[in-house]
């Protein structure tokens, strides 16, 4: 560099606390005049923002599309990212701060750029990421530093850093040695797929440089990537980059802060490279002097807070066990996963449960940001207002009640709306029951609240318009449930929400929690909602192949589970699981699935059969399978006889007899042989068992229609013994008057007995 | 050729030792025969700088090899802990000979181990004869051990009494032995320190104080973490204990034991191979030994009762008895897992049919 050059360039590691540390050192010892930071400019009237007391890291920089919101990227800071700690410097001494990246208006404009930063994909990806631990080893132009590092056998880019830090005294001569090591790199290595307009950003970036320079400015600091210090030194001249830079595309954009969290930092998003653990991060940003042991403290105090035995003697073992490990692996600091090891051999007796509290609580140690009020309106909120303004349903601070009929699209879509905001957990409306029938009704009461524009500001980190964010929050929610019930509460209330995009995921979580579920009335609960989705497809767009394979697999375990499951129940439990077996044969015949239906005869047949089977249940089982077919009269006649045989105990036959009859006593109309041995049982009762049995048995012919019943009662007028001769033939009728009639029947039925020959 | 029937570690790889000496440039804890560096080297295998080859003793993950190592260097005590068949014994044997030159300090845990075999006992003759002295004590393992800086080895710690397991604190906090009876005391030498093994399934057997405990380090030794991993490991049992037994039947095909090695994975992990579909798992440990045992027992079925090869329902009989260990719980997880994984997947009929049959 010549003395006559302005400019510094600290090359950086982008959320690395060390490169904080030295780009904070490095400005005050420098005292510039200009501060350039690797940023939109898109995003710099925000800027002074940052300084306001209402501003609190993690947040994030969002550029988007107005009209077009899902396209955007987003810029997160944390407390110990170098860029807010330069941000912050300029602020706190009226620097001026610039951000000079290519503006997002023509990344976003230029079409390769978009897959990689359109939120859904990084989305994904992270989630991806998120789920599988081991982190891959970062891209070289990414995170340089990181690579580095794990070049010389550090896991982690910042211990790598610090190390670097502590074998230099001055701080200006780190970045020297970044330049050095960049330049090497990016000589030597040829690194994976090219980022698309690596080249115009850099450009951009030195023309920026050059702009600052010739504003007259004499001590420019410039903060960027360490990859691309060395493209910032040697300066071509300003013609060719203006070439480069010409005529490229550009549309409209618009920017603002929106809160972030820890959780989020670890997802890759604008900056690229996402980082593992930004709570460790933050830990070595807020304590520089002696990491492990305060790491460690932090650790035995959290497994204390959580009943689990941690003293300060395991600390000092831990310390030292952490510190060997970094030895006999040829390093001088420990690093995150010395730390974990050395904790899970102390702390943990070798269980790895602990290991993953610390990892929520500390590692990641998830912490939600906020913005001043001053902040432009989130996409989120502007995206609320449009709906609002389009469907005529202004937020009210007083309450309404609102009638829709989902047959009209305007009511349909309201309704969508307000279930989206439900499941986000803003509560505007709270559904209501409806009056009348039918399912085209919804009731609602609308009422806004201040809380609930709060509530939609920190929804605004799923997505930017509400399908996007309820969609994403779904997603998580899905991701996270371990509950049978709640899962299938939340499809019916996607399925209410319209949301098809979260069916997939949806459905593979609940095939997943299924299998392990041993619990058979969960298992029958969630089958009906999920059958009625296949048998009348009343999602759009769902992949229903995939609700087959989640109907069929709980099918199957429904039937082997079911007769351990249906064994010993008292009389509530049997109850409940009576109503449960006749949804679920509903829902079993709505379908009309052969082979299932096929499985659920074999295990009815096994459960009539299975000993000490609670009545109720034993008896629907029979009416089932005498439904289907399965049964004939004489095997019905005969399992009831056996049911309500003297041998058994009254109560039970009384309950086999609630569980055969309910809904309808057709069945005993129609077959004499079960009247007989019905009648036959009652008459048989003795008097002490049979006042406590008559409510059961009221309750039981209480459910038959009122022909049904009238039917029965004229039948038992007739006695007994009309009733077994009701089927022979009568001989015994007066002749006479019985040919008295013949002459009006003849003319009723069209025969003329008196003119055979006609008229 | 020598005529012992099994050779310490330390006898058999005597060769390798010297090698790694020599190699060796880097600093030794005190009374350690190899550094840190040459230990790991020595058990997870490598190639010394003269181009020697060094064999590795532990197939598995390398960073847990270095954390036991480091303990030992720390002065806190080494455990062991894994289901059965994880080469918990196998790891602190190598470990001893590695670090100590001599992995033969060792006290078997069992439900009848006494104080003596922890501390010291009485010649009584000799107590009779000539009344208290160091000459009349009996000195223990773990005894000779302090005496001499070695590493002691503590088989199955967690059967062992829990009075006799707490006389083990004093010599792991204080590193000292007292003797009572003649007012004196053995103090440790560097070099000294205790690996115990202990059974993870066994933990109420007789789960150690907390006192006890935190003078441990604990290092979890895993169950094989792919399916090759596994696979070679049963192939190379089966095949040796196949000779051993004489067995005239074929040795197994690979895609057999890849059959039964992914089954017992899948149920053990709760998850298919592919990740796709959960599982329930049976309340047995499914160890790899009782993967070996299996296809042993299908292999002698084979060759006494059937044509001399292996076919799906020699293996049937075994495989159902080592799931089923809750004739109620694990008979549902085993045809929940028979119907919705092994009868849908391609080349799997003869063995769903052969299970369904048993």
């Amino acid at each position: 560099m010549t003395s006559d050059n302005p400019f510094t360039l600290l090359g950086i590691r982008h959320h690395g606390p060390g490169s904080a540390r030295s780009v904070r050192h490095a400005l005050e010892e420098l005292q510039p005049d200009m501060i350039l930071v690797e940023g939109p400019p898109d995003a710099e009237d925000l800027l002074p923002l940052a300084g306001q007391p209402g501003m609190r890291p993690p947040v994030a920089l969002l550029i988007y599309l107005p009209d077009q919101p899902q396209r955007a990227v987003y810029y997160p800071f944390a407390e110990f990212s170098p860029e807010w700690q330069a941000i912050q410097y300029g602020l706190r001494h009226a620097v001026p701060v610039r951000f000079m990246d290519l503006p997002q208006a023509q990344r976003l404009a230029l079409p390769e750029d978009s897959p990689p930063d359109t939120p859904d994909a990084t989305w994904q990806d992270a989630q991806e990421d998120a789920a599988d631990p081991p982190p891959p080893t970062p891209l070289l132009r990414q995170d340089p530093l990181s690579w580095v590092a794990h070049v010389t056998g550090y896991g982690d880019g910042e211990r790598w850093w610090e190390h670097l830090i502590e074998q230099r005294q001055d701080n200006r001569d780190v970045f020297q040695a970044i330049l050095e090591l960049m330049t090497a790199l990016r000589a030597e290595a040829t690194p994976e797929p090219p980022e698309p307009h690596e080249a115009l950003r850099e450009a951009f970036m030195r023309k920026v440089m050059r702009q600052a320079q010739r504003q007259g400015c004499e001590r420019i600091a410039v903060v960027c990537g360490a990859w691309h210090v060395p493209a910032l030194l040697r300066m071509p001249s300003a013609k060719e980059d203006d070439a480069l830079l010409k005529g490229l595309p550009k549309v409209k954009v618009t920017a603002t802060w929106v809160p972030w969290t820890h959780g989020r930092l670890t997802y890759a998003s604008g900056y690229g490279a996402g980082i593992e653990a930004p709570g460790f991060y933050q830990h070595l940003w807020d304590t520089p002097e002696r990491v492990s042991v305060g790491w460690l403290s932090r650790v035995a105090q959290l497994l204390r807070e959580h009943d689990l035995n941690a003293s300060t003697a395991s600390v000092i073992e831990a310390v030292r066990l952490a510190d060997t490990l970094a030895s006999l692996r040829g390093r001088a600091l420990p690093d995150l996963s010395d730390l974990n090891e050395a904790t899970q051999a102390v702390f943990c007796a070798g269980d790895s449960l602990p290991l993953r509290l610390i990892h929520e609580q500390l590692t990641v140690g998830e912490c939600l940001g906020q913005i001043p009020e001053a902040t432009p309106m989130l996409p989120l909120q502007q995206d609320l207002l449009r709906l609002q303004k389009r469907l005529r349903l202004p937020a009210e601070a007083s309450q309404r009640v609102l009638e829709l009929d989902l047959r009209k699209s305007n009511d349909l879509e309201r309704s969508q709306m307000l279930h989206r905001l439900h499941l986000l957990s803003i509560p505007w409306g709270q559904g209501e029951r409806t009056s009348g029938k039918g399912t085209f009704k919804e009731n609602w009461r609308l009422q806004w609240k201040p809380e609930l524009a709060v509530a939609l500001i920190e929804a605004n980190v799923w997505g930017n318009t509400l399908v996007d964010a309820a969609t994403a929050f779904t997603q998580d929610r899905v991701r996270h449930s371990e509950q049978l019930t709640e899962l299938t509460h939340l499809t019916e209330q996607v399925l209410l929400a319209d949301l098809p995009a979260t069916m997939g995921e949806l459905m593979t979580r609940l095939q997943n929690v299924a299998a392990v579920t041993s619990d058979i009335p969960h298992l029958l609960e969630a089958l009906p909602p999920l059958a009625n989705i296949l048998r009348y497809g009343n999602v759009r767009q769902t992949d229903t192949g995939l609700v087959a394979q989640v109907v069929n697999g709980l099918a199957t375990r429904i039937c082997i589970g079911l007769p351990a499951a249906c064994s010993a129940l008292d009389d509530e439990a049997a109850q409940s699981m009576f109503s449960r077996l006749l949804t679920f044969n509903n829902a079993l015949t709505l379908l009309q699935d052969d082979q299932q239906l096929q499985q659920w005869r074999a295990v009815l047949q096994r459960l009539v059969r299975q000993q000490g089977l609670h009545g109720l249940l034993a008896g629907r089982g029979c009416r089932l399978l005498f439904e289907q077919n399965e049964l004939d009269v004489a095997a019905v006649e005969e399992y009831m006889a056996l049911a309500i045989s003297m041998a058994n105990e009254p109560h039970s036959a009384a309950s086999w007899i609630e569980g055969f009859l309910h809904g309808s006593g057709l069945i005993l109309l129609h077959h004499e042989g079960l009247w007989r041995i019905l009648d036959h049982w009652v008459m048989n009762l003795r008097e002490d068992a049979f006042l406590p049995l008559l409510p059961l048995i009221r309750r039981t012919f209480a459910t038959f229609s009122a022909a049904e019943r009238r039917q029965m009662g004229a039948r038992l007028q007739q006695g007994p013994q009309q009733l077994l001769d009701s089927r022979n033939d009568v001989d015994d009728f007066e002749e006479t008057r019985g040919n008295g009639v013949l002459p009006l029947v003849m003319q009723l039925l069209g025969l003329n007995e008196e003119n055979p020959s006609g008229a | 050729m020598t005529t012992l029937l099994r050779e310490h570690a330390e006898q058999q790889f005597a060769v390798e030792f010297d090698e790694l000496a020599q190699a060796d440039n880097r600093s030794r804890p005190p009374n350690w025969k190899l550094s840190p560096w040459a230990v790991a080297t020595y058990l997870l295998g490598g190639v010394l700088p003269n181009g020697y080859q060094i064999i590795p003793k532990y197939i598995g993950d390398r960073r847990l090899m270095e954390v036991a190592i480091a303990t030992l260097a720390t002065d806190r005590a080494l455990l062991l802990l894994g289901v059965p068949g994880t080469a918990k014994t196998w790891v602190s044997e190598h470990l001893a000979a590695a670090v100590s030159g001599d992995s033969t300090a060792l006290v078997q845990g069992t439900a009848g181990t006494s104080e003596e075999a922890v501390r010291y006992g009485w010649n009584y003759a000799r107590l009779l004869a000539e009344g208290p002295s160091l000459e009349a004590l009996v000195p223990s393992p773990i005894m000779r051990s302090m005496e001499m800086g070695k590493i002691a080895r503590l088989e199955e710690l967690t059967r062992i009494p829990a009075d006799v397991q707490d006389a083990l604190i004093t010599v792991l906090s204080e590193k000292t032995l007292p003797i009572p009876e003649l007012n004196t005391e053995i103090q440790a030498q560097k070099g000294f320190n205790i690996i115990a093994t202990a059974n993870d399934r066994d933990r109420g057997v007789n789960e150690p104080s907390s006192a006890l405990k935190r003078r441990f380090n604990t290092v979890v030794l895993p169950l094989p973490a792919t399916l090759d991993e596994e696979v070679s490991i049963v192939q190379q049992r089966v095949e040796s204990i196949g000779k051993t037994l004489e067995l005239p039947a074929e040795p197994p095909a690979l895609e057999e034991i890849r059959r039964l090695v992914t089954l017992f994975r899948e149920l053990r992990n709760g998850l298919t191979l592919d990740g796709k579909t959960k599982i329930k798992s049976p309340s047995g440990t499914l160890s790899v030994a009782e993967a070996i045992s299996v296809m042993n027992n299908g292999l002698a079925l084979a060759a006494h009762f059937g044509d001399g090869r292996l076919h799906a329902q020699d293996l049937a009989a075994g495989l159902v008895g080592a799931v089923i260990k809750d004739p109620v719980q694990d008979r549902i997880v085993w045809q929940e897992y028979l119907e919705t994984v092994v009868k849908e997947r391609d080349g799997w009929k003869d063995l769903y049919r052969a299970c369904r049959e048993v």
